[in-house]
């Protein structure tokens, strides 16, 4: 279908995981996104609401004053949050502009510039938020449900056609209007009934109309509020942005919530995690994610308090399934690519590669979202025979150099992954090595980020491809599965068409009842089992440190970069 | 003669910078295939967008065409904007210049600092273990791979120090995050960078000092100094060091176009914002016109301070003008 | 460095063999020079019989993992200890010899063969020739180096022998320049003249004549440039561009480790210790052979 770019919003969001993981030596850099955990998540230590939990919050009252240096592997793009695509921007715009809707770690939406949820109509199409009373920005001004609908507006009217809005494409396909009937009420109206949409598209940093509405598209995209905002709605304002280096943020004191108590907050790039380990040792950054293979130095250092969780953000492949490809010819059969992962030994890997930090995935989806299926109709297990029979079934034979071949075409091809992760490129190599005992040619190949994104979303030209990606807290998998992402541009780089999956996964996309979706759900997970055209590999885990004078962070599933409503009840003991 | 000459330099510069930069902008384009810088930022591109991208950005004319467009808009200052991030490339040039500069001058004062003592302590004392640990010290400042130094030298002084309760260095960056910027501040920070890389001049350095020093002192002129009884002491300093010095500052110089972009493993290792690393990070993300940019920049620097050496050996040595 | 032609000029038309002789012996000599010289054939000999190695000594393959048993200490069976997929460090370790100094002599070779030629033709004929392949020189070495490594890397992800012509492609002009200067103050010397003046063709001039004598700058030019290749190796793979995994090299055995430091600290040790051995061997031979040849220092 052409001219078909529709990814869903949230696909998006989780695609910034999928592509921050370019930086140089960036290890697995645990990305969040918006997602549900519940209370099966495997025994991990598990952060629950409010109450008591291991490390950070405590019964002591949160003292004003002092800085928190987090470390990161990217450097920020803009602070425009219609224009930000990737993890880094995200989560420091998101420090300084609240949305209509923020999420609680384990993946519910709560209200933030909007008092609650919105009202949803009978026919689910219309949400009518009802913004707090006396909001205003760090200048003073109020901000109003002009300001929301401005900030929709620049993804979804046509006025601001100029301005590269990466949301354009979801924004313009599901939203039919938003209006401010009175400047406390903003009524949004969809195209059709989009279950996710809520969760999707309604968490963007709202934006102000007085300072940017007079810009027309063309030169929004160019604005200097985009790198440096002059107001802001959220906890924090901006003060500096040292390309490459960090981004300094203060205190905001007309953020509807409360002030902040810090004064101040730093976002630190760093260039891989071994950096950052020796930072969070050293005392030099107070917060920064731990590589699992950093894990057990960093916890000895004994300077920080580490929180361990499950996330839903995976490694997995993808065979190249268009029948012009030799990936098409190889893998058609549905038993050569169940037979490749029955020959994968993932649970030695928790261990060996993982350090212990992740989990086998039994399924597409994640442990911790509601519509999880812990026991789809396939669950692969090591079985080296099963995997040898299926492919002597499916015809292809061992030849006399141990490389199956069928029809004159041996089993052989490349697999294509990014440099720099260190997790990815141990497992490609210790699926060369499992493969090749059962009489598969695989050869790794590791290339730069960006032409491993452009491979799997417009070229198309691998036959397997490993990499991470993330789902967010709705169970939708149409990203990665439904055929229309498979055009260019989508991130179906399987080129996946299944009728059955495409209905499923639209028929539970347009009904807001959840047990009815989870049902869905359950039968779309049996179908991807079956047919793997993308197995899910691990589900890692969300690794986090603070040090010891940083009290009240409280990181969760959903709760790890972009939606940060706890940090404005971050303090320092030291108040320094 | 001397005119003739320099206008024959600054040609042969010119050719130089345009034949650098052309290559460099040969090879990204080799690679690029349908690549579009930024693709990974906007991922949802259809392909209209996707075609009307490579359209504003150039990528769909023959790179002989954007290389021309491109030097034409260099040629009035404008290195153009990143085309990650639509942010001008001047910026961050100038952003990052300093912080290079800071960290390649101080490695070669230091490198300076400790070469000559070396040097002139090796020539002294040549043959004896002195010379030969000398030696070896220096020789083996040159064998270690610099990312390994500098990483252990981190796991010392800043990790293990600090875990030990010692006063310990900063790991990374320019100034503390919170609170730095002063001058003490940034030379904590500027202390194991800077020595990493002195190591490299170092080994050079004093080993040329020496060699420069023994031939010095092997001259007539010294022979005479001694037999008119002057001390040891002013032979060895006023006349030897002062004659072995010479050469040593033409290799010194020698090394002064190189200073803007050698700094880049050591850049990367300690976080250091300058522009080796720039160019770098850029590269990976295929950002054309800020790598072109930084390439230009450097190259301009190189040639321009080879044609300065070239010119005052012109000067000082009228042979060389005829060559 | 200025070749000695007064001292010979009422030799026989050979006059570079008595300087040879003198000058080995000198060599000799310096026994930590020749102890040097003998540590790098070692390594290299041992790399060049890996599989025996493999076979006989170790008993692995470079690059089977055996992830049950990753980060063993040195011991039984695995001599130098295991890495984070359990493939044995010493068999890597010597198959990775191969890779880097393969890598290395094969640079060196390269660089050596276009530069000398290049800077031989420049520096015999002069004139317009000399100009033009100068100023392409020129451009090679304004390049800086470690951009175009990267650029290049980045591009074309190298195997062995592509990464040894990208470094030879940035390393050839130094030599060339090298080279033609050595030429250069060879040219005037009398029997050069006197060669030419009995009709000697240009080619039997340049081989028979100057070739011999620049040899010394260009052993010691491959000398310095063996540890300074297996260094940029390093540093490429440091950057993420070097030799693709599974295939192990010195450079990428160490930055593999660097991450696993405090895990582990071994797996750093040794590919370490077998670069900085290797390094200063061959910047102590070339340092060597550079004094031995250079009649100034008596």
């Amino acid at each position: 279908m052409s001219g078909d770019e529709d990814v869903e919003q949230k696909g998006f969001e989780q695609f910034q995981r999928f592509l921050d993981e370019w930086s140089r030596r960036d290890f697995l850099k645990g990305l969040g996104a918006t997602g549900a955990w519940f209370a099966f998540s495997a025994g991990v230590v598990e952060f629950l609401d409010a109450c008591a939990s291991a490390s950070t919050t405590t019964s002591q009252t949160g003292k004003k004053g002092g800085h928190v240096v987090e470390g990161a592997f990217s450097d920020v793009r803009t602070f425009n949050s219609m224009l930000s695509s990737d993890t880094a921007s995200n989560q420091v715009l998101g420090l300084m502009f609240d949305g209509l809707l923020n999420s609680k770690k384990n993946g519910d939406l709560v209200g933030a510039l909007a008092q609650d949820l919105p009202k949803t109509s009978s026919d689910g199409l219309t949400y009518t938020f009802k913004l707090r009373p006396n909001l205003k920005w760090s200048d003073g001004q109020p901000l109003t449900a002009d300001d929301v609908v401005f900030t929709y507006q620049l993804g979804y009217d046509p006025q601001y056609k100029d301005f590269a809005s990466p949301r354009r494409g979801d924004l313009s396909k599901y939203i039919a209007s938003v209006t401010a009937p009175d400047p406390q009420t903003v009524v949004v109206t969809t195209t059709q009934v989009f279950a996710p949409f809520l969760v999707s598209h309604g968490q963007y940093g709202i934006l102000p109309k007085h300072v940017l509405g007079s810009l027309s598209g063309k030169d929004l995209n160019t604005a200097p509020f985009n790198s440096a905002p002059t107001v802001s709605n959220g906890a924090f304002k901006f003060v500096s942005w040292q390309s490459g280096q960090q981004v300094t943020l203060a205190r905001n004191d007309t953020y509807w919530a409360g002030p902040a108590l810090l004064d101040q907050y730093i976002y630190k790039v760093l260039p891989d995690s071994t950096t950052v380990a020796d930072q969070l040792k050293t005392g030099e950054i107070d917060i920064g994610p731990v590589d699992p293979s950093q894990f057990d130095s960093v916890k000895a250092s004994g300077n920080t308090n580490i929180i361990e969780f499950p996330v839903a953000i995976f490694d997995f492949y993808a065979y190249n399934l268009d029948p012009t490809k030799l990936g098409g010819k190889l893998f058609a059969q549905k038993e050569v690519r169940q037979a490749l992962v029955y020959a994968l030994d993932r649970q030695s890997w928790v261990q060996a590669i993982y350090f212990g930090h992740a989990s086998v995935a039994t399924s597409v989806e994640p442990p911790t979202s509601w519509a999880f299926k812990a026991k789809p109709q396939v669950v692969y297990t090591f079985d080296v025979a099963k995997a040898n029979s299926l492919l002597d079934g499916a015809g292809w034979v061992k030849g006399s150099d141990g490389i199956r071949v069928k029809d004159g075409l041996p089993l052989r091809f490349e697999m294509h992954t990014n440099a720099g992760n260190k997790q990815r490129e141990s497992i490609l190599q210790v699926m060369q090595q499992s493969w090749k005992d059962i009489g598969v040619d695989a050869t790794p190949k590791l290339i730069q980020f960006p032409q491993l994104v452009t491979e799997i979303v417009s070229t198309r030209t691998f036959d397997v491809f490993l990499v991470g990606f993330s789902w967010g807290q709705d169970p939708d998998e149409s990203p990665l599965f439904h055929s229309r992402n498979a055009a260019p541009g989508g991130f179906n780089g399987a080129d996946f068409k299944n009728a059955d999956v495409d209905a499923t996964l639209d028929a539970a996309l347009t009904t807001l009842d959840q047990n009815k979706r989870k049902q869905l759900y359950y039968h779309f997970q049996d179908v991807m089992s079956d047919q793997v055209p993308a197995p899910i590999l691990m589900f890692n885990k969300g690794i986090w440190a603070t040090s010891k004078r940083v009290m009240a962070a409280d990181f969760g599933t959903y709760n790890q970069f972009g939606n940060r409503p706890w940090m404005k009840d971050v303090w320092v003991t030291d108040g320094k | 003669m001397l005119v003739k000459f320099i206008v024959r330099r600054l040609f042969a510069s010119v050719v130089v910078v345009l034949g650098v930069t052309a290559v460099t902008l040969f090879l990204m384009d080799r690679t690029r295939g349908a690549y579009v810088p930024g693709i990974d930022l906007n991922p949802a591109l259809r392909p209209e967008d996707i075609a009307r991208l490579r359209a504003d950005l150039g990528l769909d004319q023959p790179f002989y065409v954007w290389y021309v467009n491109w030097l034409w808009n260099v040629m009035h200052g404008d290195f153009g904007r990143s085309m990650i991030d639509g942010s001008p490339v001047m910026t961050h040039i100038l952003e990052r210049l300093p912080n290079t500069l800071e960290l390649t001058l101080t490695a070669v004062l230091i490198g300076i600092v400790l070469s000559v003592p070396l040097g002139v302590i090796g020539a002294l004392r040549r043959g004896t273990k002195t010379d030969h640990s000398l030696t070896i010290f220096s020789v083996a400042g040159f064998a270690v791979p610099q990312f390994w130094l500098g990483l252990m030298l981190i796991l010392i002084f800043s990790v293990t120090f600090e875990h030990n309760g010692w006063p310990w260095l900063p790991s990374g960056g320019v100034t503390s995050p919170f609170g730095g910027g002063d001058l003490g501040d940034r030379l904590l920070h500027l202390i194991m960078p800077a020595t990493v890389l002195s190591f490299f001049y170092l080994s050079l350095w004093s080993r040329f000092t020496r060699s420069s020093m023994l031939e010095v002192l092997s001259q007539d002129y010294i022979r005479t100094a001694r037999a008119k009884g002057m001390s040891e002491r002013r032979v060895v300093y006023l006349h030897g060091l002062r004659n072995a010095l010479i050469p040593l500052v033409t290799l010194i110089g020698l090394e002064l176009p190189g200073l803007v972009s050698g700094g880049l493993v050591v850049e990367v290792v300690f976080s250091w914002p300058g522009l080796g690393r720039l160019a770098f990070e850029r590269a990976l993300q295929y950002d054309y016109t800020t790598v072109m940019g930084v390439v230009f920049f450097t190259t301009l620097l190189v040639v321009a301070g080879n044609l300065l050496a070239d010119i005052l050996y012109a000067i000082l040595d009228p042979r060389i003008r005829y060559a | 460095m200025d070749m000695p032609g007064g001292a010979f000029e009422g030799e026989s038309h050979r006059p570079a063999q008595s300087y040879w002789n003198e000058s080995w012996e000198r060599l000799r000599a310096n026994r930590i020079g020749v102890a040097a010289g003998v540590l790098l054939l070692v390594f290299a000999l041992i790399a060049l019989a890996a599989p025996l190695f493999s076979q006989f000594v170790t008993h692995f393959d470079p690059t089977r993992q055996h992830l049950l048993d990753n980060f063993r200490p040195p011991g039984r069976p695995y001599l130098l200890g295991t890495d984070e997929l359990g493939r044995d460090t010493l068999t890597r370790l010597i198959y990775g010899g191969r890779v880097t100094l393969g890598v290395a002599f094969l640079t060196v070779a390269l660089s050596l063969s276009l530069g000398s030629t290049v800077g031989l033709l420049a520096g015999y004929y002069g004139g317009w020739l000399d100009d033009v392949l100068m100023r392409i020189v020129d451009v090679f070495l304004a390049i800086p180096a470690i951009f175009l490594f990267i650029l290049m890397s980045i591009l074309f992800r190298p195997n062995a022998i592509t990464l040894a012509a990208i470094i030879a492609s940035v390393g050839w002009g130094g030599v060339a320049r090298l080279v033609r200067g050595e030429v250069l103050s060879v040219k005037q010397r009398d029997f050069i003249l006197a060669a030419r003046t009995i009709g000697a063709r240009d080619v039997r001039v340049i081989f028979r004549h100057l070739l011999p004598n620049v040899l010394p700058v260009l052993i010691v030019a491959a000398s310095l440039g063996v540890g300074q290749i297996i260094l940029i190796e390093a540093a490429l793979d440091f950057l993420g561009l070097g030799i693709q995994p599974p295939t192990p090299s010195w450079g990428n055995m160490l930055t593999n480790a660097e991450s696993y430091f405090f895990h582990s600290t071994w797996l750093v040790v040794f590919p370490g210790i077998t670069i900085f051995l290797t390094v200063l061997a061959s910047n102590i031979f070339g340092n060597a052979v550079r004094d031995a040849f250079d009649p100034r220092l008596k």
